[in-house]
């Protein structure tokens, strides 16, 4: 019965490695449309189907929505589980990333909105999906935004079930899971969301920190040390530790392209206590998706031009010197960016890549004075710094929580 | 998760009792009857739920894992799919489903503890062949819904925590038979609570009256319940190994 389902499937060429598997096009031969196939390695043949991999499947099982990926089939093959996927052309990191691509506020806001509404749907489904960050943000050949990667998501119907807070790429990261909240919710990925807005509007990772400490950092100096008024219930948070007040910056100055509309939805969703931040579908009834300009249509957006390898879900541009893990698209120059007012950019960018680089890392230590990132436009020269996913120690970390809940202590 | 159970998979693939109540051809050729393939099924959750308390999982898993069982049989023969190897598997696959991962050799483990019958030993090797085979006959469905959740729920609103114990002990029973395939969970929840209620002698009709369900559907699921319970007794060991004897191997 197998065989039939492979026939079905014209293999075409190796998209990519994926983090468990290789990522390959096909036709499907009965309706002509483009697939991608996920194979899943069965690994070391001693654990089954993997289980990242099984989770993926099911909940991609449960959520079918315009702006979700679509598992259109799955089917066994001569041992190794083979998950057939809609063809996606690009990820929205590339469209951030493509220095050639100039995104209008209606750009934006669309891109933004489709983001909202396949995360409204998987909360109103009691989804949550954890890993939420540009790359993983997959566009389709007539423009949709279609959210991918389900394999950090999980159910969230019992209340008082405890979760692992290491999840999400750490730019992406909830200030309550830094704090290592273990019971959370959907507010983890409208944070995420918030980051990916910041992203669109700056043309680049909003809060890049390199260390949980470091992230928590960031997100205080852009937004002000949290008061415990705020916040109430921060103290409590298992990690919970006292950081120096700093005041934040005013998110005019830190967005200072960005309508008040605009502003008012972000510092809805950068909220610090998860119980005030904004969810998904309020976000999305928010006055600034009715107020001019309206969102783009998908189909005119502006996009990387589609080349000869294209980049689909799971598909990494396998980085070797950062680790397997880092799923990006081919490296690119950052675009710089149109005159703003206030920051002369155009000029001397690109020579001093690692100088600057060298910079955020000092700023980076002292968290007081002005906001180092957020407000250093220079970054826009330089390579960027390769992005973190969930890192091998965090990974590790979730095997044993997640993996292994009921495992009997025994030798290997 | 209980708010979303009708636009789940679960509730699209409801069946109706005379689906569920068919036996595969390849087995009738073997002899087998309705009530042999309902023995088996019983028998098999049992089996499920006994090597769960060995590997201790929660309940959930081994409700899951025998509604994945029971799945199975509506598109698969016992003839093809052995159930004394589909059985551990089951609970393996929705152990992994349920995010509480026992690993294969653990059960391998305890299943050569509880049983020293040459039929029921399988590899490790064999168990994850076979997982893949049914996660094929699931078609990939792996959410699943059970009546648990919506049982604490209803027993508080209905003032009757007391009635946790026995209620949930119906519950569990409820999976030696076919229910879940057949009924949404909420409504199994409330035929238990029903069952209860006349045990107890506690009147609380004007609560049923209240919710906004169709008790006559209620009403026969507890009738079910309760038939179950009465057959349940003539069920010997005997007639479990003559219809597993029919399974030749």
């Amino acid at each position: 019965m197998s065989e039939a389902v492979v026939d079905r499937y014209e293999k075409r060429e190796v998209l990519g490695e994926g983090t468990y598997g290789v990522v390959f096009k096909a036709i499907d031969r009965k309706t002509g449309q483009t697939v991608a196939i996920k194979k899943i390695r069965l690994g070391k043949q001693k654990e089954g189907v993997n289980f990242t991999a099984l989770r993926e499947i099911k909940l991609l099982k449960e959520l079918k929505d315009p702006n979700i990926i679509e598992l259109i089939d799955a089917y066994p093959n001569k041992g190794n589980l083979h998950l057939v996927f809609e063809f996606m052309e690009t990820d929205l990191e590339a469209v951030i990333r493509d220095r050639n691509i100039f995104l209008s506020p209606a750009d934006i806001k669309s891109y933004i909105q489709m983001t909202l509404k396949g995360l409204a749907f998987c909360h109103r489904k009691w989804v949550l999906h954890r890993d939420m960050k540009p790359n993983n943000l997959l566009i389709g050949p007539n423009g949709q935004l279609k959210l991918a990667d389900f394999g950090l998501a999980r159910l969230f119907g019992s209340p008082d079930r405890r979760f692992t807070h290491q999840v999400f790429a750490r730019w992406y990261r909830a200030p309550e899971l830094l704090f290592g909240a273990k019971q959370y919710g959907p507010g983890v990925d409208v944070w995420a969301a918030a980051c990916i807005f910041a992203e669109l509007l700056l043309r680049r990772p909003f809060l890049q920190g390199n260390s949980d400490i470091d992230q928590l950092g960031k997100i205080f100096a852009a937004f002000g040390t949290p008061k415990s008024l705020q916040w109430p219930d921060m103290v409590y948070l298992p990690d919970y530790v006292e950081y120096q007040h700093v005041p934040g910056q005013p998110l005019r100055t830190l967005f200072p392209m960005a309508s008040d509309d605009c502003l008012d939805l972000l510092s809805k969703m950068f909220t610090y206590d998860p119980k005030s931040r904004i969810s998904a579908q309020q976000a999305l009834e928010h006055r600034y998706f009715t107020s001019i300009p309206p969102p783009t249509e998908p189909a005119s957006l502006p996009r990387p031009p589609p080349k000869r390898e294209s980049v689909n879900s799971r598909v990494s541009d396998f980085n070797p010197q950062d680790g397997p893990t880092v799923l990006s698209p081919p490296r690119k120059l950052r675009r710089v960016m149109p005159q703003r007012e206030g920051f002369d950019i155009n000029a001397q960018l690109t020579d001093t890549m690692d100088d600057h680089g060298n910079e955020i890392r000092q700023t980076a230590g002292e968290r007081s004075g002005q906001a180092p990132m957020s407000l250093d436009f220079s970054v826009f020269g330089m390579r960027p710094p390769s992005r973190p996913t969930i890192n091998s120690a965090d990974r590790s970390h979730l095997k044993r929580k997640l993996d292994l809940e009921f495992q009997l202590p025994e030798e290997e | 998760m209980a708010a979303n159970f009708w636009t789940s998979s679960h509730y699209k693939q409801l069946l109706d009792t005379e689906e569920v109540d068919v036996v595969h051809p390849l087995d009738k050729e073997r002899g087998m009857t309705l009530e042999d393939f309902k023995l088996i099924k019983l028998h098999m959750a049992n089996y499920i739920a006994r090597l769960a308390q060995n590997v201790k999982v929660r309940q959930r898993v081994v409700a899951t894992a025998i509604t994945y069982m029971r799945r199975v049989y509506v598109r698969r023969s016992m003839t093809e799919y052995d159930p004394r190897l589909v059985a551990p598997t089951c609970l393996y696959l929705a152990s992994k489903a349920e995010e509480s991962t026992v690993q294969a050799r653990l059960l391998v483990f305890y299943i050569k503890k509880l049983y020293s019958d040459e039929k029921y030993r399988f590899e490790i090797k064999e168990i994850l062949e076979m997982e893949m085979k049914i996660l094929e006959a699931l078609n990939y469905y792996l959410v699943v819904f059970h009546p648990y959740r919506a049982l604490s729920q209803l027993l508080q609103d209905a003032g009757m925590n007391d009635a946790t114990q026995p209620t949930w002990g119906l519950v569990n029973d409820t999976y030696k038979m076919d229910l879940i395939l057949i009924h949404p969970p909420h409504l199994i929840a409330l035929a238990c609570i029903y069952i209860a209620s006349v045990q107890k002698d506690k009147e609380n009709t004007a609560w049923f009256e209240e919710l906004r369900v169709d008790m006559n559907v209620v009403k026969n699921i507890a009738m079910e319940i309760l038939d179950f319970y009465d057959s349940h007794k003539l069920i010997t060991d005997d007639r479990v190994n003559a219809a597993m004897n029919k399974l030749a191997r």
